[in-house]
């Protein structure tokens, strides 16, 4: 879904929403949001107030819960700067999803407009700020999974574009990359048996194509297949694109 | 059933009456759905036939040739639009049974049905028969070969064109290669209820 | 807890069934997206452009439903209204009884299945039977479609054979070739004997009153051919604007549900026979069917009524490829039947809201659908709706929201949870009776809580 009315970018001051999922697990990539938003010129702004973007509420059916934490994030990334998310899900979710659940109220407005300088990191780098090619070296067949929240937007030709520029680097192809990993948050959960011959399928064409490691602009699906894998036995090595382009950093 | 009519009116009028603004009908370009694979043609047959073959049927431009189809088939006994079988008798030897008037009562009997089609469409290999122009829908229908009878300048370029200019009839057939399912397993048979074999015959 | 019945349905299916509507979806699915691509330059804007056609429709069927009755009547054709399923069964039946018919050759038409008119009639004395070989094979096996453009996807040959030497249509043989055949056998003997033909419609010009008509197999045309009265059950949703329009409608329906550039048999149906020609209806019915449609019209979720019956929301949907269509326990399956389903059911609303949660919302139907529906947004409005109406068939499996929003809106109490978190790490977490925690830990293991890592991080660094 394309952020359609997306303000241009005119500074190079940005609001960091982290995303629960870096907040509670994976703060390494939120490390390495945070370096590669500097490397690219940025000055990072963490509102230290935040939480969530309100995704499981919302798509677990519970609207008035998500529009809570919605409007909690709306008070918390004010300003005018745009606000970068390291997760193609979690910005949809504020700049689509929140408009849903608002559809009725009477703060529609405010939701919309953070909606509309909402961004996913990899679209930010390539479409916002104009960067086309990463330096540094980076040795890896890279397997880059096309999670389903970026559908439709810049986020996945960016990453492509970004990660093919490292030297070093080789995206490799699989088969049917535009199926779904089988998280979708409280899905996996609560529809467990469906959710794992999703992410069991997806797993073996990743797997078919011999990466070195699965990467995606969103951590929730590499948790899905890469706790799929471990639990198998078999671990597959997952990184979110930022993490590759901020290692690639250290190898100039 | 007028309650029904009006029920539904009623409710019809009930959902849309609190939209604020109601979608416009949107003007589209014929280009748009232009098959771009395709070239423009001169020769609307030659581009036709091509067409139909990659949908499995059978373009013919001579009579000679139909008759060799048949023959080769084992397809003797048929039916044929009375019409047009003056001009395609000489070429039927005796060992063809052709009937003029269809029979319902023994529609296994017919191998083939000769009827006259009214146009076709190039780009997607598409016959196009009318129930004025079909001697007998049956007879167009049943055999296992249906061959339908065309004149060059009754070939439209594409499907927007033959909707553009569609005659004033009850019931309009777009016929586009021999009947075909794939229910079972998904495998590919051809001539379930219709046709097997699907002639186009340019005279 | 409570379990979610498409799970359970998915854990049960049989491996070859499953993998069976896998390969058959999946080809499906990438002969269209090729054929499109291909050959269109632009195979998006099209889908849009249809989206904004059907829509058009809907939020005008006020004046489009009695201008396209007019024309009909012009045709000469009879028109019927029936708001309800009993209405439209009754309908049939009135028209049967009338001509003092017994018997009916029926076309595949989805209406059909949602009223259910093939038992009622039956119960009735007429014997009403399904021209369609997917659809033969269902009625003949007392089975349910599971797939709206391919109905019995889920069965292979063999069954098949052994249901046609049950019903004495030969000793067993699987070849699919023989089946066809046999069923053409059978089944043209049937035409010539049916007093009615019955079809829906794919679409309905409001311009010219045509009733436009696609099958591959010919059973539609047959049934216009030998029988002396054609009905026409048609949802009123089945409108179109111009004739033009369905250059685009065509285009995208054949190439989206068979990837065929046309499907076999396009009829343009406009009245009854003309007067020289020998076979067909001397009399056509025209029955608009709502059933529950002003409803959804009235909803929120009005969109998913400019569903043109493709089935490409099915083929690419990656759920559907793991359960098939029975486990929707509904006439539509898939995407499609996710929200139409739970909508037409009206009062038994909760019985199947269990259906828009059986998506991880992955986005593939709204991109594949040649109406440009945006299924996930519609899903998510019904799961908002199954919510607020506590119906429990929904909740099933889902955790809880209210304490974690509540959490998510305070951020001190949010930096406490985020530490508190890494507990996990040192729990026996496989022995916890946590529902949420079993579902997930069974198939996947649990990552490492680094709860509030981050922040610390961030902090150090300003401070630095
Ligand atoms: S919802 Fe769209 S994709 Fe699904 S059957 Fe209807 S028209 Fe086809």
């Amino acid at each position: 879904m394309l952020n359609a009315e997306r303000k241009p970018v005119t500074g190079k001051r940005v609001q960091l929403m982290a995303t629960c999922l870096c907040d509670a697990i994976y703060d390494d990539v939120g490390r390495a949001t945070v370096e590669v938003l500097e490397h690219a010129g940025c000055t990072v702004d963490f509102p230290e107030g935040q939480t969530c973007c309100g995704q499981p509420a919302f798509n677990g059916g519970d609207w008035a819960a998500a529009r809570k934490v919605v409007r909690h994030a709306v008070r918390t990334f004010t300003g005018e700067d745009p606000v970068i998310l390291p997760s193609g899900s979690c910005a949809a979710m504020l700049f689509h999803g929140a408009s849903l659940a608002f559809e009725h109220e009477p703060d529609r407005v405010e939701v919309e407009a953070l909606g509309r300088r909402t961004w996913e990191l990899i679209d930010f780098l390539v479409n916002g700020l104009g960067i086309t090619t990463w330096p540094g070296r980076f040795d890896a067949k890279i397997a880059l999974h096309r999670s389903c929240h970026t559908r439709g937007t810049e986020s996945i030709p960016a990453a492509l574009t970004l990660l093919r520029s490292i030297p070093g680097v080789e995206v490799v192809e699989f088969g049917e990359v535009e199926q779904c990993c089988g998280f979708g948050g409280t899905f996996s959960v609560s529809f467990p048996n469906i959710s794992t011959a999703m992410g069991t399928l997806k797993l073996a064409h990743l797997r078919a194509a011999q990466p070195d490691l699965l990467a995606s602009v969103d951590m929730s699906c590499l948790m899905h297949l890469g706790g799929l894998a471990a639990h198998e036995g078999k671990p597959v090595k997952i990184m979110h694109v930022a993490q590759i382009l901020r290692d690639a950093l250290k190898h100039p | 059933m007028s309650s029904d009519r009006d029920t539904i009116l009623a409710r019809v009028h009930g959902a849309l009456a609190p939209l604020a603004e109601r979608a416009p009908l949107p003007e589209w370009d014929l280009e748009l759905v232009h098959m771009r694979t395709i070239q423009p043609a001169t020769d609307l047959w030659a581009l036709f036939a091509e067409r139909l073959k990659l949908v499995n049927g059978t373009p013919l431009s001579a009579v000679a040739d139909l008759v060799a189809l048949l023959e080769q088939g084992r397809w003797r006994r048929g039916y044929c639009d009375p019409a047009l079988w003056p001009q395609f008798k000489d070429a039927f030897p005796a060992i063809f049974t052709v009937e003029t008037a269809f029979d319902r009562t023994r529609v296994d009997d017919y191998d083939f049905g000769i009827t006259a089609a009214t146009g076709a469409i190039a780009e997607t290999g598409t016959l196009v028969l009318t129930d004025q122009g079909t001697s007998s829908r049956l007879a167009a229908l049943a055999p296992w070969v249906h061959v339908a009878v065309l004149r060059r300048e009754q070939i439209h370029a594409d499907i927007s064109a033959a909707l553009a200019v569609m005659p004033a009839d009850p019931n309009i057939v777009w016929v586009t290669g021999p009947s075909k399912t794939a229910d079972v397993e998904g495998i590919l048979i051809e001539g379930v209820h219709g046709p097997g074999v699907q002639v186009a015959l340019l005279v | 807890m409570a379990k979610q019945l498409i799970d359970q349905f998915a854990a049960t299916l049989p491996a070859d069934k499953r993998a069976s509507v896998y390969q058959s979806t999946k080809s499906t699915h990438e002969k269209r997206t090729k054929m499109l691509f291909d050959q269109f330059a632009e195979p998006n804007r099209l889908r849009a452009l249809a989206g904004e056609i059907k829509q058009h429709v809907l939020e005008h069927l006020d004046t489009l439903l009695p201008a396209v009755e007019a024309k009909l009547q012009a045709n000469g054709a009879r028109v019927h209204w029936a708001a309800t399923a009993e209405a439209a069964c009754t309908a049939v039946l009135r028209i049967m009884q009338a001509r003092g018919a017994t018997k009916m050759v029926k076309a595949k038409t989805m209406v059909s299945e949602e009223i259910a008119l093939a038992p009622f009639l039956e119960k009735h004395g007429i014997e009403a039977l399904e021209t369609d070989l997917g659809e033969f094979i269902v009625q003949i096996d007392h089975d349910h479609p599971s797939h709206i453009v391919r109905p019995i996807i889920h069965k292979n040959r063999r069954e098949i054979a052994t249901s046609f030497e049950r019903h004495g249509l030969g000793a067993y043989n699987d070849d699919p070739q023989t089946i066809t055949r046999r069923a053409r056998q059978f089944l043209r003997q049937k035409y010539l004997q049916a007093d009615v033909g019955l079809t829906g419609a794919n679409f309905v010009s409001a311009e010219s009153g045509r009733i436009v008509l696609v099958t591959n197999e010919g059973n539609s045309r047959f049934s216009l051919a030998a029988p002396p009265c054609h009905i026409v059950l048609v949802g009123i949703e089945k409108l179109v604007p111009r004739d033009r329009d369905l250059g685009l409608l065509l285009n995208l329906l054949a190439r989206s549900a068979t990837a065929q550039q046309l499907t076999v048999y396009t009829e343009f149906i406009s009245g009854p026979k003309s007067a020289a020609q020998p076979d067909g209806p001397e009399e056509m019915h025209v029955i608009f069917v709502d059933n529950g449609r002003t409803e959804v019209l009235a909803s929120e979720c009005r969109e998913i009524l400019r569903c043109i019956r493709c089935g490409a929301c099915m083929n690419v949907c990656p759920v559907y490829r793991q359960v098939s269509g029975h486990a929707y326990r509904s006439v539509y399956p898939g995407p499609v039947g996710a929200v139409l389903s739970p909508l037409l059911a009206g009062k038994k609303f909760p019985e199947l809201a269990d259906l828009p949660k059986a998506s991880s919302l992955c986005g593939a139907c709204h991109e594949v659908c040649p109406v440009n529906i945006p299924i996930p947004d519609l899903l998510l409005r019904l799961r908002d709706k199954a919510k607020r109406e506590g119906a429990r068939r929904a909740a099933a499996g889902t955790p809880p929201m209210g304490a974690w929003a509540l959490l998510a809106s305070q951020p001190a109490a949010w930096k406490a949870a985020l530490f508190g978190s890494k507990i996990i790490n040192y729990l026996p977490t496989k022995l916890l009776p946590v529902p949420p925690l079993r579902a997930w830990e069974d198939t996947r293991a649990l990552p490492e809580m680094r709860g509030g890592e981050f922040r610390k991080w961030m902090k150090g660094r300003k401070k630095s």
